[in-house]
């Protein structure tokens, strides 16, 4: 008898185990299949409950469309525009810190292109 | 499969998606065969039809609304977590009552007491029949089912799967969370544990 032709046995033996089960059992295996049944999920998928708020149950209306999209999507622009200008005003402020420094440094700022300056700024930093 | 070939001819949409119908004819089917399976890894009747309950319950909660060619696979990917569960609270439980145990020193009543006296033999362990000799479908049921317990968690597993669910070899695997290869391989030591073991106890198929 090779694998299949012993499993196959097997299992006809294993189903008539599961029909001579004892009745306590089989009654609450059913009790707990109708508790299950009782509380099964019926939400559809994501998308198409999404989908289904944003035209709205009744109709294609463009005041619930307004209200649903456009609204939402007109505050979303206006926020990131917003974080946009912030965002600038925040680096420009930076930019003119460092040149004002730069600028009224007693040192020249010729001094900074030549390598020779650099050259030694680095040594320094090391022996330091 | 009847529901896949129904499902595939709706192209999207909530049609596809389980009814409750279906939902139901699935766990009427599986039941049993769960509650026996639970059985053979757990050993006790009673937190089998709890794990079983368990099961039933998340699968309609958590996954009602999924597709009912998917129900099978997520079904017993359940059943097999809540089993493994099952061995891991057992293992700290027993962890716990040795620690308490050994910590609570001097029990006058533990002194004395002798495990012979309450021991009693498992019944699985019973003098197997003289080989030979023409069995009652109902024992031979009956030896399947204790040498099924008996074989190595992975293998039952894989074995009542493949054999008893009918599952195919890559479905198997990710249920099991293992490789095809693995499933293969546990499938056919527990077949040949369990022919070994059935023609040892005299059991002819």
């Amino acid at each position: 008898m090779n694998e299949l032709q012993f499993a196959s046995r097997i299992r006809q033996i294993l189903n008539q185990g599961t029909v001579s089960l004892r009745p306590e059992a089989a009654e609450r295996l059913r009790h707990a299949r109708e508790a299950a049944l009782a509380r099964q999920r019926h939400e559809r998928a994501p998308v198409l409950v999404w989908a289904d708020n944003v035209l709205g149950n009744g109709g294609w209306g463009w005041g619930a469309l307004s209200a649903r999209v456009l609204l939402p999507a007109a505050m979303l622009v206006v926020a990131a525009f917003g974080i946009y200008r912030w965002q600038e005003t925040q680096r420009l402020a930076e930019v003119v810190e460092i040149d004002t420094q730069l600028l009224t440094d007693d040192l020249p700022i010729d001094a900074y292109l030549d390598r020779g300056f650099q050259n030694w700024l680095k040594k320094r930093a090391a022996e330091e | 499969m009847m529901v896949t070939s129904r499902a595939q001819h709706r192209p999207w949409g909530r049609s596809d998606l389980a009814s409750r119908s279906e939902l139901s004819a699935f766990l009427e089917s599986v039941e049993r065969r769960a509650f026996k399976q639970a059985v053979f890894a757990v050993r006790d009747e009673q937190a089998a039809l709890d794990l079983v309950e368990a099961a039933m319950l998340r699968l309609a909660e958590k996954y009602g609304d999924r597709p009912a060619a998917e129900l099978p696979m997520l079904f017993h990917r359940i059943m097999q977590n809540a089993i493994r569960d099952y061995y891991r609270r057992q293992k700290v439980r027993s962890l716990w009552t040795t620690l308490l145990s050994s910590l609570s020193p001097g029990r006058g009543e533990d002194e004395d007491h002798d495990p012979l006296e309450t021991y009693e033999p498992s019944e699985d362990r019973e003098v197997a029949p003289p080989p030979g000799v023409g069995l009652e479908q109902s024992q031979v049921l009956e030896i399947i089912e204790q040498e099924l317990a008996r074989l190595p968690a992975r293998q039952r597993e894989a074995f009542l799967m493949r054999y008893w669910e009918e599952l195919d070899v890559a479905e198997t695997a990710r249920i099991m969370g293992c490789s095809e290869g693995s499933v293969k391989t546990h499938c056919s030591r527990a077949t040949h544990a369990l022919a070994a073991a059935l023609k040892a106890r005299g059991v002819t198929l």
